[in-house]
């Protein structure tokens, strides 16, 4: 099928359950920053629960492939810091900039023209970050078993148990 | 069509789901989701009506390289997936600045569009840099 059709239809299915989730609001998404509504953080939590299982599992059968990014700790902790504080600042983002806007939330016409500004910016600057945080820590494209050197599905094991025990927690805790 | 009329899922229930959806999505067409790398090409788009020549030259716009692909419809899709959940339940509205932010910054518009712009920004730059 057509790459263009797929994406579409993916996008769609993904827009529809992030909406009803409703995932995609700016106080949804503050409250998660401010520890006081776990919604996002239940949503995102089970989506990793459910793909991690099922894409091991396809892998392990040779149907998919896996797709690793580099652990750069220079860009990945900087880019995670400066990731964070523009998103305590505007509060969606990218994917739910969109749905936001497709749910009315017009605030994030804004936000996604900021969007565009930054990766503009990091395009112009990007020769700059090449030669400097992008080699910072350059530990290449490893995962957590490859560093354990043990069998993923004692990782996958370890992972679910502890988010089970979160959501447990946070509904304990009414969060 | 009760449940999807309904004004919200359980998180669990949605967020499995979406995670079932990457699973096809990954053993189908082999994509996996991603947002970010379109708002590069958003840009180079926007750069390239300005200035065509700067763009053909830099070294980020051939890394990721100017195209409407599989993503940038993902990305499109979700807008329409969320605007279509929205009207079945009767949800949507619009909304110009989010109730919490009122609550504690006032209901001025340009302070809240102002501020939504300078954080879009930042969260990208730091988007990218992590590759994510």
């Amino acid at each position: 099928m057509n790459e263009l059709l797929t994406g579409a239809i993916t996008g769609i299915l993904f827009g529809f359950v992030m909406q009803k989730a409703q995932v995609i609001r700016y106080d949804r998404q503050l409250g998660a920053l401010c520890l006081k509504d776990m919604t996002i953080v239940k949503f995102m939590l089970s989506t990793i629960v459910v793909a991690m299982v099922g894409i091991y599992l396809l892998f392990d059968l040779g149907f998919v492939k896996l797709s690793i990014k580099p652990a750069i700790m220079g860009a990945n902790v900087l880019g995670g810091l400066i990731f964070g504080i523009g998103w305590g600042i505007v509060g969606y983002c990218p994917a739910t900039a969109m749905g936001a806007l497709g749910e009315g939330r017009y605030d994030s016409v804004f936000a996604l023209a900021g969007m565009i500004l930054g990766a503009g910016i990091y395009a112009e600057l990007f020769p700059v970050m090449k030669s400097t945080v992008l080699t910072w820590g350059d530990y290449g494209k490893i995962t957590l078993p490859s560093v354990l050197g043990i069998n993923h599905w004692i990782v996958i094991f370890v992972v679910t148990g502890v988010f089970i025990g979160l959501f447990w927690w946070f509904e304990k805790r009414k969060l | 069509m009760g449940i999807f009329q309904d004004k919200s899922w359980s998180p669990y229930t949605a967020g499995a789901l979406a995670g079932l959806l990457l699973v096809l999505s990954v053993a189908l067409t082999g994509k996996y989701f991603g947002a970010s790398t379109t708002f590069v090409r958003a840009a180079g788009y926007i750069e390239q009506a300005v200035a065509p020549e700067k763009v053909s030259g830099m070294e980020y716009f051939l890394k990721e390289k100017v195209k409407i692909d599989w993503q940038f419809l993902f990305v499109v899709g979700v807008l329409f997936g969320a605007m279509g959940a929205a009207r079945l339940s009767g949800e949507q509205r619009a909304v110009a600045v989010p109730p919490m932010w009122e609550a504690r910054f006032g209901p001025s518009r340009a302070k809240r569009w102002i501020i939504a712009f300078v954080g879009g920004s930042v969260l990208m730059f730091g988007a990218r840099l992590a590759d994510g």
